[in-house]
């Protein structure tokens, strides 16, 4: 194979198509819808309330007598809110970017988009179950694990997620050569 | 030949995960023991750097930076030779630098020198950032509050600024992460792709090697 050859290929390999363009396009959407979401007071109330009630049925399920007051979920011992930056909306939008960004078919990325999302939002119920017992049981840990442990936690379910996805592709394209 | 190599892939892949993990989360408890020791410097780095950015945007300068140990109070000043306490960013605002440390020595296929290369270009580039963070989040605070005037597309969409400078500086560790490691990110999938060395790979990449980044061969560059 010549040079010029091994140039154009590459070039042609580089050059953006059409899905490409669009991918970027979507993931830009994504980003901008999240934005305003976590900026619409009724909307990501919606979201706030939602891990609050699932958190409060988790706490009920594991025995504790807890109750629920909006995005608030209390019990005689302790209490935690739910605000923005809990509900894992920043580390779902990144993950989300990433999925459409990967060069692969529009039902893998979907499928991936509902893992992701899905995923994060199991890891945020288990988070957010964890503080609780913490802030019963250790209190002066509960800064340190909220922010320390849980912060790099979240990063580390979000990539491991995006990594068991994107490999699990390029091993089916292997297995497909 | 096809269904070993689908057999195989999937534990390679599970070797990969999982050795990351272990590597990330056993780098992570470590530079999160070191963090007390750390925190402080950092912090008065990023106050150093931090206080000739405030006096560039703002005319006249309203801001005074100190730092206690790892916190970052600001102060605004209210008169002739008097401050008021303005607001404060904790101990672990600066974090990130943790994560991101730990996800870069997690990272498989890079030698030493390289994963060290990378480790000190994410440190500057979060440092930008946060220094970035420190000014912004600041600003857009003084401009809620009605202590520095914006223009009114700016007033209107205040919110949604305060919420682009979080959603970068929550982002951040793993977009500098993704930037410094891609090529070696790409590197593994394509060898996952390709299907060959898997052996070799899934051997390298057990459990035995994970507890430590000196399993780590030097790969990058291989064809």
């Amino acid at each position: 194979m010549t040079e010029r050859t091994k140039a154009e290929r590459t070039e042609r390999k580089r050059a953006p198509t059409p899905r490409m363009v669009l991918s970027i396009a979507l993931a830009a959407a994504v980003v901008l819808l999240l934005v305003l979401l976590a900026t619409h007071e009724g909307a990501i109330g919606v979201v706030q309330r939602a891990y609050a009630t699932v958190t409060h049925g988790v706490l009920r399920g594991l025995g504790h007598d807890t109750a629920i007051l909006g995005n608030v979920v209390r019990s005689s011992d302790f209490g935690i809110t739910v605000v923005t930056a809990c509900t894992g909306i920043f580390a779902t939008a990144l993950f989300l970017v990433a999925v459409l960004v990967f060069p692969t078919a529009w039902k893998a990325k979907l499928l991936g988009g509902i893992l992701g999302i899905g995923g994060i939002a199991v890891v945020n119920v288990i988070r957010l179950v964890t503080l609780y017992y913490v802030g019963v049981h250790w209190p002066a840990a509960l800064d340190a694990v909220h922010q320390l442990v849980w912060q790099s936690l979240l990063i580390l379910s979000a990539v491991a997620l995006w990594l068991l996805w994107a490999g699990r592709i390029a091993e089916r394209r292997g297995a497909e050569r | 030949m096809k269904r070993e190599m689908r057999r195989k892939g999937p534990r390679t892949l599970t070797a990969h995960l999982g050795r990351f993990v272990l590597v990330f989360v056993v780098s992570l408890a470590v530079l999160a023991a070191l963090w007390t020791v750390i925190a402080p410097t950092y912090t008065r780095l990023v106050g150093a750097l931090s206080r000739p950015l405030f006096r560039l945007v703002e005319s006249p300068n309203a801001t005074v930076l100190s730092t206690q140990g790892a916190e970052t109070w600001i102060y605004r000043i209210v008169g002739a030779h008097e401050i008021a306490p303005f607001t404060w960013f904790d101990r672990y605002t600066f974090f990130a630098l943790i994560p991101l440390l730990a996800l870069v020595a997690a990272t498989p296929g890079l030698g030493w020198r390289r994963r060290i290369v990378r480790g000190m270009t994410g440190i500057g580039a979060l440092l930008v950032v946060h220094v970035l963070y420190v000014v912004s989040s600041v600003e857009l605070s003084y401009a809620a509050m009605g202590l520095r005037t914006v223009g009114p597309l700016a007033a209107r969409t205040l919110d949604i600024w305060q919420i682009v400078v979080r959603v970068l500086w929550e982002a951040a560790p793993i977009v500098i992460w993704v930037a410094l490691t891609f090529g070696a990110w790409r590197r593994l999938f394509a060898r996952l792709r390709s299907g060959d060395s898997a052996g070799a790979d899934a051997r390298r990449s057990s459990w035995t090697g994970a507890l430590g980044t000196l399993g780590w061969k030097k790969k990058e560059g291989t064809p």
